[in-house]
């Protein structure tokens, strides 16, 4: 099934920078259609109002992390099947296999490039 | 007379006094006796005299000895001038950084924004864009020079605090762990280990390599067609 591109994504990180960053490797990737969120928290809430097709989330935020995010958004029966992505410099073994256990779809290391968000979101949504 | 000769004639004179008949001791022998206590507790609060005033000279000496060190410490110039200034240098670090990343940012995105209909509009643009980047990058320099005066800082912190450890005998061994604070306790539960020093502790392909790992079942989740179809 085709990728939509006009799809809403939620990117969800405490710098204003990062944010900055991934809107615009999203928007070279072809997806203009970008949410922001300064942590877990206003994204959970942001998420109850609209629908998104992924979320891109940090995980070391204030007062909700990615982490704490992710095991909401799966515990949640109108949320659970969103695509979600983490990004983050927590790159020790116990972060990414608690986050697959939590149910992340992947799992990006900072510093990233535009080519591994692109190939990471083609794995979680297919080819586009 | 040494003590434990003193005391053996108390104990002597006690005993005989206690086999005889009490009521008719003699005075003398009472007041021997009470003579000999009187010798062994001169004895006793002479060395015990001596010995307190040995601890009070050895308090005293580590008193002084532990205000010189603290005063070698300057922890005055530590609380007022290292740690504050050290604080405000990478307070400007953050400063600088944040406003480089928004020019360079700023500059990309306005290249990125040019259709590039006219080409000589469009390179002169990107010519000053560029530019523009590398004059923001000079944010590194001054950056550099504040961490390297932080790093002076904590160097000089650390000796001091060292040296004061040594010279005092203070071990971490000889207090009990500090209870875990709740900002603790929540970066552990939340697995907030920040980055690694050096770059990631887990490369990206690393990841990838656990990802697809994790995403192949266990041999001990295996149906029964699957375990049958390994021995064929």
């Amino acid at each position: 099934m085709a990728v939509d591109m006009t799809m809403s994504i939620l990117v969800v990180d405490d710098y204003k920078t990062m944010i900055r960053i991934i809107r615009n490797l999203l928007k070279q990737i072809g997806f203009e259609n970008v949410d922001d969120a300064a942590d877990g928290q206003e994204a959970f809430a942001k998420m109850q109002e609209n629908k998104y097709g992924l979320v891109i989330s940090d995980w070391n935020m204030e007062p909700m992390t990615g982490y704490e995010l992710l095991q909401k958004v799966r515990a949640d029966e109108g949320m659970k099947a969103t695509p979600f992505i983490m990004v983050t410099a927590e790159s020790k073994t116990e972060n990414v296999v608690a986050a697959k256990r939590a149910g992340v779809n992947n799992y990006i290391v900072k510093p990233f490039n535009a080519g591994t968000l692109k190939s990471k979101m083609s794995a979680v949504l297919g080819d586009f | 007379m040494p003590a434990a000769n003193v005391a053996a004639q108390v104990r002597t004179s006690l005993a005989s006094l206690k086999a005889g008949d009490l009521q008719g001791a003699q005075i003398m022998e009472v007041l021997k006796l009470a003579h000999q206590l009187t010798d062994t507790m001169k004895l006793f609060f002479s060395s015990l005299d001596q010995s307190i005033c040995q601890e009070f000279n050895y308090i005293a000496e580590y008193i002084s000895r532990t205000r010189d060190e603290i005063a070698a410490l300057r922890p005055n110039d530590i609380k007022t001038q290292r740690i504050p200034t050290a604080g405000a240098e990478l307070e400007a670090v953050v400063g600088d950084t944040e406003k480089a990343t928004e020019t360079i940012m700023s500059a990309a995105e306005e290249v990125l924004c040019d259709d590039g209909e006219d080409f000589a509009a469009y390179r002169a643009n990107v010519e000053a864009r560029m530019m523009t980047i590398i004059e923001a990058c000079s944010f590194q320099d001054l950056a550099g020079q504040r961490v390297s005066k932080v790093v002076n800082s904590l160097r000089h912190v650390e000796e001091r605090v060292a040296r004061f450890a040594d010279v005092m005998g203070v071990r971490d061994a000889d207090y009990a762990p500090q209870e875990e604070t709740a900002k603790e306790k929540r970066d552990r539960e939340q697995l907030l280990n920040g980055p690694a020093m050096g770059g990631p502790e887990t490369s990206q392909d690393d990841i990838d390599a656990m990802f697809s790992a994790m995403d192949t079942p266990p041999v001990n989740d295996l149906d029964q067609g699957s375990i049958d179809s390994l021995f064929d």
